[in-house]
């Protein structure tokens, strides 16, 4: 077998058509591959047009930009385009081409190569529908996002109107002359009444925060934060009496805070807390001021310790604790709680073991 | 922005009087390079991308505008007007021809010669008229961009490849030629290949060349005759060249009928 003959067979016998194509469009030479692939016998391709082969789109394709392509930069490479059989149905190809001088004239011959591409076409289809549609499910679940968040938004202010009449109500009620039972009842309606009202104010900052604009904060400088949160615990233990609290407030130096939002946050924990701690070990409060400049508060509770799986999740919103039921309401105190500690431009961490369930909040805190 | 910069106007050349190159569909100014520079001693040399083509302000592409020829014609008179063009020669390629008659038409003092590379009025066949493509043929061609999302893949601009990641990617395709957003190009065939101007011929009132091919699937002979026949005192050379690109494939005798004329 001589090296001439290899290189024929070679040509002839690609996995791949060759063509080679004149300066004005005319098809030189073709292998069996072309011949096979657009069903004409061996040869009678030679002597055709490109144009003859080509879909009519290939055509201006191939006219309008491959053309100017190959004549400014030589080559061209992965253009997909349809070839026509001989009997007039089309074939999805790949193809690539070089110009090239031609010893015999000024004009330049041009070297194609084309591999099927039928599969890969009916893919890349695939992909652009795929696309498509994602973006109009996305489009959708964006609309749809949107709607929820403000129908929550619009909910939890109309929910407050009558919320503050009961309220109203029950204080007016408290003032006149009533039996224990009387008492005990107004007494329950108050507990519910600033359950409700913590849930709302939750529910709000959550869909505050998820609209994108984040929780906003009114800043402000307290002397100390004392009576709000003895304020914000004596409210909460009225619906647990026998549950204690030991509170130990330290600070020295003014706080610069929005003072109904770290309400919320105190709320937030030590209703957590009333939850899920023993009931027989005290709930420790306490709040300093350090002298690097930061604000530091934390609630403590005995009892189970949160399983270690639970840690890494505890502040994202709808977690709730696993055996509770919906006693803990939406299992958004936690994550609000830290995001008002986020908006402070603070951390509220968690650490918990057998002896002590502690969450801390940490601010900067420059003034004073 | 300026027309001037949303088109990516190049001026070179120490003449008086304007000439501006303008390219067709498939292209950008690219299509000029070895006609354009020929001029640069005797005219003052502009080329420039159209909207969606080449180096021109992607931002600046609006559907509506660019649905017909007016759009792209609108942009060649404002370009005109920015550079303070009188009385100059306007040469287009391709579709831009009809591009530069409109311009002509609707701002006569901008161009008084029009040099047109390979014209027509109309692609699809009417009747006795024969523009060298059947209906069907421009709906394949339109379709062919959905069916065939990578047929333009020699000339995406980098942007369109989404290749953030491949920053040498995109330094490859940045220095390629004919860049075009695919689904600009479809919008650009639609405008081009439906396009009717047969009656704006008769309007044009601008000294008109019409350079002809042999050969020419886009714009046949008998479609360089009728713009010829419609346009009053124009006159038609039936160059050498063939295909639809004379001023890439025969840039020397292309540049000889315009020096000739003008």
């Amino acid at each position: 077998m001589t090296e001439e003959l290899d290189y024929r067979k070679l040509f002839d016998e690609a996995p791949c058509g060759y063509v080679l194509l004149s300066a004005d469009g005319v098809i030189l030479k073709t292998n069996d591959w072309v011949a096979n692939l657009l069903g004409y016998p061996t040869g009678e391709i030679d002597g055709k047009r490109l144009r003859d082969i080509f879909s009519m789109s290939a055509r201006i394709l191939f006219e309008t930009n491959l053309a100017p392509l190959l004549k400014l930069q030589k080559n061209i490479r992965e253009v997909t385009l349809d070839l026509k059989r001989s009997d007039g149905t089309l074939v999805p190809v790949i193809m690539g081409a070089t110009s090239f001088p031609d010893p015999l004239g000024n004009a330049n011959t041009i070297r194609i190569v084309f591999l099927e591409a039928g599969e890969r076409r009916l893919y890349e289809r695939e992909l652009v529908s795929a696309r498509d549609n994602a973006q109009k499910g996305l489009q959708k679940e964006m609309d749809d996002g949107q709607l929820r968040e403000q129908f929550v938004a619009v909910l939890g202010h109309d929910l407050r109107n009558p919320l503050s009449s009961i309220s109203a109500a029950a204080r007016i009620l408290s003032k006149e002359t009533l039996s224990d039972r009387g008492r005990q009842v107004i007494g329950l309606m108050q507990g519910s009444v600033l359950r409700m009202s913590g849930l709302i104010d939750n529910v709000l900052d959550f869909a505050r925060a998820r609209l994108g604009g984040g929780i906003g904060l009114q800043l402000r400088v307290e002397d100390t934060l004392e009576p709000l949160i003895n304020q914000v615990v004596q409210e909460l233990r009225a619906s647990s009496p026998d549950h204690d609290v030991l509170m130990s407030y330290t600070a020295t130096r003014p706080v610069e805070c929005d003072t109904s939002k770290i309400g919320q946050l105190v709320s937030n924990l030590v209703g957590n807390a009333l939850s899920h701690g023993d009931k027989r070990q005290p709930i420790r409060i306490g709040a300093e001021t350090t002298e690097n400049g930061s604000f530091r508060l934390w609630v403590a509770n005995g009892g189970k310790p949160i399983a270690a799986e639970a840690m890494p999740t505890l502040f994202n919103p709808f977690v709730r604790g696993q055996s509770q039921g919906y006693k803990d309401g939406l299992g958004l105190g936690l994550y609000i709680a830290h995001e008002i500690a986020k908006a402070h431009g603070g951390t509220l961490t968690a650490t918990s073991t057998e002896q002590e369930t502690c969450f801390l909040f940490e601010m900067p805190n420059t003034v004073g | 922005m300026s027309a001037i910069s949303r088109n990516n106007v190049k001026v070179s050349g120490t003449g008086e009087r304007t000439m501006l190159f303008a390219h067709g569909f498939g292209c950008d100014q690219a299509m000029w390079r070895f006609v354009a520079p020929s001029f640069n001693d005797a005219f003052k040399v502009v080329t420039m991308d159209h909207v969606g083509a080449g180096g021109s302000d992607p931002d600046a592409y609006d559907i509506g505008k660019y649905a017909s020829l007016d759009g792209y014609a609108d942009d060649i008179v404002e370009v005109g007007r920015e550079m303070g063009i009188r009385n100059g020669i306007f040469v287009g390629h391709s579709v831009s021809s009809m591009i530069g008659a409109l311009a002509s038409i609707k701002a006569p003092e901008l161009f008084n010669t029009l040099i047109m590379v390979g014209p027509s009025p109309r692609y699809i066949d009417d009747g006795a008229y024969v523009g060298g493509f059947g209906a069907s043929d421009i709906e394949e061609l339109l379709a062919s961009f959905a069916d065939n999302p990578l047929a333009w893949s020699a000339s995406m601009a980098p942007a369109i490849m989404g290749n953030a990641d491949r920053p040498e990617l995109g330094q490859e395709l940045t220095e390629s030629f004919c860049r075009t957003d695919p689904r600009i190009a479809r919008e650009f065939a639609r405008a081009t290949f439906t396009s009717d101007n047969r009656a704006d011929l008769p309007k044009v009132t601008a000294r008109t060349l019409i350079l002809q091919c042999r050969d020419d699937i886009i714009a046949g002979e008998k479609v360089g005759e009728y713009v010829r026949d419609n346009i009053s005192g124009s006159q038609l050379i039936l160059l050498d060249a063939t295909g639809h690109c004379p001023n890439l494939s025969a840039p020397d005798e292309v540049t000889k009928a315009i020096k000739e004329f003008v």
